[in-house]
């Protein structure tokens, strides 16, 4: 019989450790254990034997940490070792005529993805499809990732096997002592991601002993709908005389690994310290039992990589504001790609309260593949909501379910049966919820029953694919009143139905209710009101409408989801005085908010400077005379950094309300000039360099900005492309000053004209000579003095 | 516990008058900071066996003069690394969108966790020595002096620093998280040898900023 049908319906045993057994047997520590598939090959097929005649019934192949990484300097490539590896396992199985499976074993790959590290995406995924590939070749059974602490990670390996091969697929996990993974991720959202990639069956593994780890069971349980897999250490690892010892002897293992069983788990065995003596007491203890029945949880959520939201009594708002539609500020951001714009608009949701982030970059001028891909990898990197994949683009949407970190929303689907061909296969390979529209063919439906009837064909075709019920968020259509009063009621009507008779969440783009009509935020409340207490699961809002989340919150109180009304108590009981700012702010000049660094009083003092003065004149008179104040008192060091950032970002939003100025009429007045700045090869810090990078737009220079760890060629590319004077490289390591001046040669000899300013804690001026770059600057100020002596002559 | 007195060093705090601004922008850091950190850490006992300038521990061999004066006449090593996690990076991340000056202090905070952090698990080492009455050297880490930093793979696979606490290397040899710290502690028996903390005024980078020295703390910024 093979594994799947087998899994759920009986217990199964995986083997022990590997590793344990193999130091034993004189591993040195550090030394690669999977060369041993081919140096002592009699050594691991023993350790295989041992395991099948302790009893287990899935035998780990000896591949766990193989990949390009690890073996990069090994003299081995990666096919050989997974091929030998597997062949003894089967080998094993042979000789001693037992029935078993071989699991391909797969490990993490020892780096760490973007956006924090340097692997990307697409290089981890690479890596694990030569392994998986190879493995399924050589006779695997099945495919187990295993001690996993990253579900980035996870997804890049699961893509691999799905992808290259037909193996039932397996997920174990290492949780912390808070039953979260490395990356911070919960149960919940780990659950969420591994469910929507339709992973056959999960679980956790090292970490802990099996003590420890039954008390994170009954909240993996709650939450997950496939069979469980427990694969503890023989207790927590205690260092004996320069050993690694593990204490859970086999009897007391199998004692408490019994009760687990009992509790519900479909594969029970063990990792670091488990011999084939804990494998036998195992088996022996285990083997009378039948696994519980698993039983479909039914819970509609999404996942970011730290944690899942679930749609339930208390409703969600989804942030609608990264989006490009009316919005002519946005729409330039996308075509100048100014992604610190996007990011702004996020986080300030994020700050307001929004659950979810509605991301739509579509412009028919730019490349919305390229730009969604960038923009779904950067919001991973500032913010741990979960997003909402907004395009009508299926190549966009496939691309961006593929980088996402989790378990998206996406929107949207409709009831043209083309739409449902095109998403429902995306949704059932790469997991999701999904946005329902319900219009079709025929166009929208005038009357509530068109639009059940929709929403019925919707879920009806969706179950084709296996998507349940609870994946669909379906949208009844908001239709502005000021072209139909019966309008709003089609809407609730519909809406209502979906929720209470058809049992499936909905949602609403609810702003479109007004559209057309005055203090449209009036309607838009009152409609969000009503539309929540018909039932609708989550709103797609602006949350920064001060009256749409009070009546959110008022909402939640109302209807018991917000328990004892605390949410709302602790929002609203103190009074709120959010104008005491401002007016203060109205007495101060422009001049003090700088060098005082306040941000939003900068902002308004230079709007209110603006209707007074010629916009040079407030530049020249006011902000930079600030900013000189400042940067000389940093010089002097009477002011501090933090306080010359602060003061810097004050005359930012200054500048920021100039610009705006100029555009609106019609001044597109150039700036001083255009600098390219960069942390150099190797070199992961850029704080330095983002300094530098504010003050010298301060000044009015235009920055480019290549971020950290950035190749020779890119540097000289852009500078060449932008017709630049002046490239500006940071540097914080003594190892990667060599990069800098790698960098500097080929600056030079492409761009024998371009001037190259170096920074960076390691550096000195005796260094920046040697390198020969044509100045050093010892801190952030001493660039832009360079800068503006720099252009001041050439102009 | 993050050392605000610290985290101004990092910052290159000279006795400037701090304003209310800074202040709170300095406790907002801490609090988040410490909120959402995760400190991790493991270490290992290796014998040890010094012979001129190489130094051998448990198969790793390390060439280098100044780890080798270091663990002078040390029978055993203590092999350690240790993280804050994540959450640094990302708020370094983060804030580098909206409040640049929050950014900085993350980054100093963060500075300033990780090596209290590492000095608390240095205590629990310094106990467990006693019990054997071993001593413990001063911390020394891979980039001091002329401990290349190559040697920092060989300590991440041999305390499986990736599986166990979630630290990795780039191809440069960094690590990430960034608020991680990688040493090597020698264990000896002579009490006399060992010193309680080795600060950064033996460094040989005379001019650097942040070098630790005397700063009279204006009321009201601890």
């Amino acid at each position: 019989m093979n594994f799947i049908d087998r899994l759920g319906t009986e217990l199964l045993f995986f083997d022990g450790a590997m590793g344990t057994m193999l130091q034993e047997q004189g591993l040195q520590s550090g030394e690669l254990p999977e060369i041993w598939n081919d140096t002592k090959e009699e050594v691991i097929l023993n350790i295989h034997k041992r395991y099948l005649e302790a009893g287990c019934n899935i035998v780990k192949a000896n591949t766990f940490g193989i990949n390009s990484f690890k073996l990069k300097d090994s003299g081995y490539s990666c096919e050989e070792l997974t091929e030998k590896g597997i062949k003894l396992v089967k080998r094993a199985i042979a000789e001693s005529k037992k029935e078993a499976y071989t699991a391909l074993d797969i490990g993490s790959l020892g780096k760490l993805l973007e956006p924090l590290g340097e692997l990307s995406f697409e290089e981890a995924y690479t890596s694990f499809q030569q392994v998986c590939i190879a493995g399924e070749q050589a006779g695997a059974d099945l495919c187990l990732i295993e001690t996993m602490n990253d579900t980035y990670e996870m997804k890049a390996a699961i893509l691999a096997a799905k992808e290259n091969t037909k193996l039932p697929i397996v997920v174990t996990m290492v949780l912390d002592e808070n039953g979260k993974l490395l990356t911070g991720a919960d149960m919940e959202a780990a659950v969420a991601m591994l469910e929507g990639l339709r992973v056959d069956a999960l679980g956790l593994n090292c970490g802990f002993g099996p003590d420890v780890m039954k008390n994170f069971l009954p909240q993996l349980r709650e939450v997950c709908s496939l069979p469980l897999v427990v694969n503890p250490n023989a207790g927590l690892p205690v260092v004996v005389n320069g050993k690694t010892c593990y204490h859970v002897g086999p009897e007391e293992f199998a004692k408490i690994m019994r009760k687990i069983a009992l509790e519900g788990v479909s594969i029970l065995g063990g990792c670091c310290g488990t011999t084939p003596a804990h494998i036998q007491a195992l088996v022996q203890a285990c083997k009378d039992i039948k696994p519980l029945e698993i039983t479909e949880k039914n819970r509609s959520v999404v996942s970011s990589y730290t944690h899942a939201v679930l749609f339930e009594q208390k409703p969600k708002i989804i942030g609608e504001r990264i989006n490009p539609t009316g919005k002519s500020r946005f729409k330039q951001a996308l075509r100048e790609k100014d992604l610190e714009y996007i990011y702004k608009e996020a986080l300030m949701q994020q700050e307001k309260g929004a659950h979810i982030l509605d991301v739509n970059v579509g412009l028919p001028e730019i490349d919305e593949v390229e730009m969604m891909k960038e923009v779904v990898v950067g919001l991973q990197g500032i913010t741990d909501l979960p997003l909402q994949i907004d395009t009508s683009d299926a190549i966009a949407m496939e691309m961006a379910m593929r980088l996402y970190n989790g378990k998206p929303l996406l929107n949207s689907v409709n009831g043209k049966q083309e739409s449902m061909d095109t998403v429902f296969p995306l949704v059932a390979k790469y997991g999701g919820m999904i946005v329902c529209l319900t219009l079709d063919e025929n166009g929208i439906p005038e009357t509530a029953k068109g639009r059940i009837e929709i929403a019925e064909k919707i879920i009806k075709e969706a179950a084709k694919y296996g998507i349940k019920k609870k994946d669909l968020l379906i949208d009844t259509l908001t239709m502005t009143i000021s072209t139909g009063q019966e309008n709003a009621q089609i809407t609730l009507e519909a809406l209502h139905y979906v929720r209470e008779v058809l049992e499936v969440h909905t949602t609403l783009g609810v702003s479109n209710i007004s559209f057309g009509l005055p203090q449209r935020e009036k309607v838009n409340t009152a409609f969000f009101t009503i539309a929540l207490s018909q039932g609708l699961s989550a709103g797609i809002i602006n949350p920064n409408s001060e009256a749409m989340m009070s009546a959110y919150y008022a909402y939640c109180a109302l209807n018991g989801s917000d328990s004892q009304c605390t949410n709302y108590i602790n929002l609203y009981s103190e009074a709120k005085q959010p104008n005491v700012m401002s007016s203060n702010n109205n007495e101060i000049t422009l001049f003090d908010a700088v060098v005082k660094g306040l941000v939003e009083s900068a902002r308004q003092a230079a709007k209110k400077e603006l209707k007074t003065r010629p916009p040079l004149a407030v530049i020249d008179e006011e902000l930079i005379p600030a900013l000189d104040q400042v940067g000389q008192g940093f010089e002097k060091k009477t002011v501090f950094l933090p306080q010359l950032l602060m003061s810097a970002e004050a005359a930012k939003a200054g500048f920021d309300a100039i610009k705006e100025h100029l555009k609106v009429q019609g001044d597109t007045s150039a700036s001083k000039g255009t600098i390219v700045i960069a942390t150099v090869k190797g070199d992961i810090h850029d704080i330095g360099k983002n300094i530098v990078k504010v003050l010298l737009e301060n000044y009015g220079f235009q920055v480019i900005d290549l971020g950290k760890d950035v190749e020779p060629e890119i540097v000289v590319e852009a500078a060449k492309t932008n017709h630049v004077k002046l490239v500006g490289l940071s540097a914080l390591m003594t190892t990667t000053v060599a990069n800098m001046e790698l960098t500097i040669q080929q600056l030079k000899k492409e761009l024998p004209e371009c001037k190259i300013m170096v920074g960076g804690a390691v550096l000195t001026q005796t260094y920046a000579d040697m390198i020969g770059a044509d100045f050093y600057s010892k801190d952030a100020m001493g660039s832009v003095r360079y800068a503006n002596d720099l252009f001041d002559i050439n102009n | 516990m993050i050392n605000r007195k610290e985290t101004l060093r990092y910052l290159g705090y000279l006795g400037q008058k701090i304003d209310e601004q800074t202040q709170k922008f300095i406790e907002e850091v801490e609090v988040e900071l410490e909120n959402s950190s995760s400190p991790k850490s493991i270490y290992r006992e290796y014998n040890c066996d010094i012979n001129g300038d190489t130094i051998l521990i448990d198969g790793l061999v390390i060439n280098s003069a100044n780890l080798a004066k270091n663990l002078k006449e040390c029978k055993h090593v203590v092999l350690l690394a240790a993280t804050i996690g994540r959450a640094a990076d990302m708020m370094i991340k983060k804030y580098a969108v909206t409040n640049l000056a929050k950014s900085v202090i993350v980054q100093a905070a963060g500075a300033a966790y990780i090596e209290s952090y590492v000095d608390e698990i240095e205590e629990t080492i310094r106990k467990y020595a006693k019990e054997q009455e071993l001593y413990l050297r001063p911390r020394f880490s891979p980039g001091y002096g002329d401990f290349s930093l190559e040697y920092q793979k060989d300590i991440f696979a041999m305390l499986e620093c990736s599986r166990r606490i979630g630290i990795t290397l780039t191809e440069g040899n960094l690590m990430i998280p960034t608020k991680s710290v990688t040493a090597v502690i020698g264990l000896t028996t002579k009490e006399r040898a060992s010193c309680q903390k080795e600060t950064c005024s033996q460094c040989e980078k005379q001019d650097c900023e942040f070098r630790q020295r005397e700063i009279i703390m204006p009321c009201g910024v601890l």
